[in-house]
């Protein structure tokens, strides 16, 4: 499925919801673009409707749960936490991502450099 | 493990649809809910804050859809779409579906049929354990083009016991048995068969035990057989207490040991046997010659062999071929000057050559293999010619399903999309008709192995197995795509504007002379042509084989065979049987004739005598064997053969007559040129200093004696009353009337003489000669059904094309024929575009049977291979009926009311 250009990537998202879930504990669909939009001051531009299929993804492999529980405003709502695997994969992806980012780092600032 | 899971969670994801889109539909809708909150505490009105909100949020559909995707299997939630949706339309055009399915289930149906056959008799194996390590054992000889797999018992006994490449070495040889029990005695199937020959096989018994090494040491010791389970089933009623009891074979109680399993056949598919004996009891079964088992002249027997784990049979190929030479060579020692150098030097060059026995003997395979690969050849052209059918079948109805695609593209519906959703209708079709094609070839394959001889399809199940229904299942997908592709591309190519436009065009502009329905129509009767043609070859090639001149009169010819030999009767008795048998069958009523005779013509089986000639001296290499018969006086009358000159045989040419022959028109030239040979002599004694003893007393008109196409044979005739050792003779009656009326009172005249005489093979000429011809009658039928079936088919899609084309044009013809237009002109604007076609695909499949009747020239008899009868009479036949199939149709053009017409869409 290609991604409409501005959009985040898959995998960005998979692991900026995974942090928000760690950052925050179980937080509802609502919470979590709202958070992403706090923390990115509107870098990302986030279609929030794309944030659901994302969450069932995550959820299919087993990185997050759901439950049905009561919002801060008392509405009903579904609130996801992030499970151990999840944890797990948070943390792999984020040292996969820190090499990245290093490697990205060091090349494109050398490429300046010449 | 973790796509597992996914998987799981996916599948679960199929399941309670309704709730867990309700689901997600609160879910957002609080999502909304929230943001739309959150703008008005920022002090947008309601309205605003609602509309930003979506804005924030993006298309919901979108979100939902994607969620959906996510959720379930895409592949078999689409797949079940497309099922459901495929279904509604096949129900809605139930006359579609049924001219679909039916051409389906003819097309797959004659191809599944053909490979169940090509199944049992070319790819299936002996019933035994670990076919593929048995061989076939054969020599070939620098005389004959194929090789043989005779050898003399000496022969096997040196490969068996001095071979080092064999872990087994079995030998067989078929008899027949004059069988009694309980005071009942009929002809049996028999074979010898060697100690090891089970052990070899692998074969366990059903019942008791099976004849082992121990029962084939001493000549004529072990008067034991094994039963096969048919025939233990037929003759004796399953009765297990049969095990252990003495029954007779040719008057020798002989004790049944046990029954082979139900499986279990034996070496070759086409030979039946019932009983087995030990080969070592060939002393008391077949008594003379009294030396058989120890020369090394007579070849009777044939060898299968199992290879050692660890050997080729390249390998094994090339070491017995050293064993074989050496013990040639010690052979032909021990004749010594007997043997002339260059028949020495002959024997020399023959070489050992395995064949892999997989499949026994294959004698089945041999005859049965071209004809086969030749019809299914043909049925898949057939399925080809099915396959472009349906394609433009499918194509007339795509042009009535414009509309609805072009609204379903406008509203965004893939291309691929939609391509994936005709193909699962056109495999669905083809499914379904693959599905009754299994039933159609089910029946079909039951009526083929109706036609063929019992004695061939006794082994022959021909079951609808695993492999068969695989190949069925493939050949529907594979016909599936390739009706279903063409048309589907073509449908995905269509214009979003077509319809918002317009409907259709109401002048045939895009009808195009190479479009791809033409292309279609074209390739239908190129395809068919050849197989008309075809089986007009065969059927030209069957009316000549059957207005052969034979020599002889067919009609009205009463056959039977008797074998007192069997019952063991001496030598006297059997010549004093055969004359009280001739005596009372020639005093019946409509008997205007009766003689017999050693080899029945056109039976299958003959023999050949080698003689010497007076004053003839045959070169190194030259065949001087002709056919020979023993016959009775009375032969030549009963078929009907005229004399050229000289005279029959009589009463009075017994044993201590002087010996005397009759000789055939092709011999008398053969030997004596344009010299008279009444009085000349010729002998038949092995021995090479004895001269010629036996007198030419007759010379009579040649005949067919083994095939209807064999070229003229020379053969002689020597007389009953003369023959030393008589065996089993065939008995033939000329009647005035139904021969197989008199069948009967042959049988009661026999049983009379002796009621334990069983009377066999009993038919008539005319039947024994259509047999003969089964392959041929085979194929004639075969090509003849599936030529006109592929002509319907083509025709069908013609009158298709056509009608479809018509009613595209109905406006079009309307504003002509309102402008004066004639009905004939009419007629001609909407076929003449066919005839071209039809022309163009005439000349190709000319062209194409050219090929195929050079391929067919050794199957057909007396044809040429531009067999004007075939081809021309093919041709037309094709353009008539494809003629006929234009014009039908194309008369509802020339009736098209102008005023309609012009109102039409």
């Amino acid at each position: 499925m290609a991604q409409p250009r501005g959009e985040v990537l898959q995998g960005t998202l998979d692991l900026i919801v995974l942090k928000t879930l760690e950052a925050l504990g179980p937080l509802h669909g609502y919470g979590i673009a709202v958070r992403i939009q706090q923390v990115s001051a509107d870098l990302l531009k986030l279609n929030q409707g794309t944030l659901y299929p994302a969450l069932l993804r995550l959820e299919q492999r087993g990185w997050i749960s759901s439950k049905w529980g009561v919002s801060e405003n008392n509405r009903k709502a579904k609130f996801y936490s992030l499970t151990r695997s999840g944890r797990k994969q948070l943390l792999a992806e984020t040292e996969s991502w820190e090499r990245m980012a290093a490697l990205m780092t060091r090349l494109l600032g050398r490429a300046e450099g010449v | 493990m973790r796509g597992l899971r996914i998987f799981a969670s996916r599948l679960l994801g199929l399941f309670g649809k309704k709730r867990r889109d309700s689901e997600l539909e609160a879910e957002l809708s609080a999502h909304i809910e929230a943001l739309t909150e959150e703008n008005m505490r920022r002090g947008m009105s309601e309205r605003d804050a609602r509309h930003s909100a979506r804005r924030e949020f993006g298309g919901l559909e979108q979100a939902k859809e994607l969620y959906r995707e996510q959720r379930g299997l895409p592949f078999f939630e689409t797949l079940a779409q497309d099922l459901s949706y495929a279904l509604r339309m096949l129900v809605r055009s139930p006359g579609f579906t049924a001219v679909t399915v039916l051409t389906l289930a003819l097309g797959i149906g004659a191809n599944t049929s053909l490979f169940s056959l090509i199944n049992s008799v070319l790819l299936a194996n002996l019933p035994v354990g670990h076919p593929e390590q048995l061989v076939v054992i054969k020599y070939t000889d620098a005389r004959a083009q194929e090789a043989e797999d005779d050898f003399s018992y000496p022969m096997y006994e040196a490969i068996r016991d001095k071979n080092i490449v064999f872990s087994n070495v079995l030998t067989r040889a078929g008899l027949n048995f004059n069988a009694g029990y309980d005071g009942q005695s009929e002809r049996a199937v028999g074979e010898l068969v060697s100690g090891n020959y089970f052990e070899t096989l692998g074969v366990q018994p059903f019942l008791g035990r099976l004849i082992g090494p121990e029962d084939d040491r001493q000549p004529g010791a072990s008067p034991v057989a094994v039963l096969s389970y048919v025939y233990w089933q037929r003759r004796f009623g399953s009765d297990p207490s049969v095990v252990g009891r003495d029954f007779i074979l040719n008057n020798h109680p002989i004790r049944i040991i046990g029954i082979t399993p139900p499986q279990f056949y034996g070496t070759e598919m086409a030979r039946n046997p019932d009983i087995r004996v030990p080969m070592m009891m060939t002393t008391v079964f077949r008594p003379v010659p009294a030396n058989r088992m120890q020369s090394a002249r007579h070849r009777w027997i044939t060898v299968l062999a199992r290879l050692k784990p660890d050997i080729s049979r390249a390998r094994a190929q090339a070491s017995l071929d050293i064993l074989y030479h050496q013990v040639l060579a010690a052979e032909l020692q021990e004749l010594g000057s007997s043997v002339s150098a260059h028949d020495k030097e002959q024997t020399l060059l023959s070489r050992i050559q395995l064949d892999p026995g997989n499949q026994g003997f294959a004698h089945l395979r041999g005859e049965m293999e071209r004809p086969l690969l030749l019809m299914f050849g043909v049925t898949g052209i057939v399925l080809l010619v099915a396959c472009a059918n349906l394609a433009n079948l499918l194509l007339a109805r795509n042009a009535k399903r414009k509309q609805e695609i072009s609204v379903r593209l406008a509203i965004g519906a893939g291309r691929r999309r939609l391509i994936r959703q005709w193909l699962t209708e056109s495999l669905l079709l083809s499914l379904i008709g693959g599905f009754a094609g299994i039933i159609v070839a089910y029946w079909a394959k039951t009526a083929l192995l109706d036609f063929l001889p019992a004695n061939y399809s006794a082994n022959l199940h021909a079951p609808m197995d695993v492999r068969v229904l695989g190949f069925a299942l493939v050949a529907s997908l594979v016909t599936g795509l390739l009706f279903g592709l063409a048309p589907a591309l073509q449908l995905s190519r269509t214009k979003v504007s077509f319809v918002l436009r317009h409907q259709a065009p109401s002048i045939a502009s895009s009808e195009k002379l190479f479009s791809l329905r033409s292309a279609l129509i074209f390739l239908q009767v190129a395809l068919s042509l050849p197989l008309l043609i075809g089986a007009g070859l065969f059927l030209h090639s069957l009316r000549n084989l059957r207005g052969v001149d034979t020599g002889f009169v067919k009609e009205n010819v009463f056959l039977a065979t008797l074998n007192p030999a069997m019952n063991g009767y001496p030598q006297e008795r059997i010549k004093s049987l055969y004359d009280d048998v001739l005596a009372r069958v020639r005093t019946l009523p409509s008997v205007r004739a009766a003689s017999l005779t050693t080899s029945s013509v056109i039976s299958g089986s003959w023999d050949q005598e080698g003689v010497k000639v007076e004053g003839y001296r045959p070169g190194p290499d030259e065949n001087m064997s002709p056919n020979a018969a023993v016959i009775s006086p009375g032969y030549f009358e009963t078929l009907g053969i005229p004399f050229v000159e000289g005279r029959d045989f009589t009463e009075q040419d017994t044993a201590g007559r002087p010996k005397v022959v009759i000789i055939n028109e092709t011999m008398a030239h053969y030997f004596f040129g344009k010299k008279d040979p009444l009085g000349k002599k010729i002998g038949t004694s092995d021995d090479p200093k004895a001269p010629p003893d036996m007198e030419i007393i007759g010379v009579v008109k040649d005949a067919k004696y083994v095939h209807l196409w064999e070229s003229p044979r020379r053969h002689f005739y020597t007389a009953m009353g003369q023959e030393p050792h008589l065996f089993d003779m065939t008995l033939q009656v000329r009647t005035s009337g139904d021969p197989e009326e008199i069948g009967g009172l042959v049988r009661a005249q026999v049983h009379d003489l002796d009621t334990n005489l069983p009377l066999y093979a009993t038919t008539t000429l005319q039947v024994q000669i259509d047999n003969s011809l089964t392959q041929e009658r085979l194929l004639t039928w075969l090509s003849s059904l599936f030529g006109l079936l592929a002509t319907l088919l083509a025709s069908l899609g013609l009158s298709g094309v056509v009608a479809f084309s018509v009613a595209r044009r109905t406006r079009e013809i309307g504003i002509r024929m309102a402008l004066g237009a004639q009905p004939s002109d009419i007629l001609r604007s909407v076929v003449s575009r066919m005839s071209v076609l039809v022309t163009l695909g005439i000349v190709v499949g000319l062209g194409a049977a050219l090929e195929l009747s050079r391929l067919l020239g050794s199957m057909l008899y007396e044809v040429k291979a531009v067999d004007p009868l075939a081809f021309v009479g093919a041709s037309l036949l094709l353009g008539i009926v494809a003629a006929i199939a234009a014009y039908w149709p194309a008369r509802h053009a020339t009736q098209i009311d102008p005023v309609v017409a012009l109102r039409h869409e």
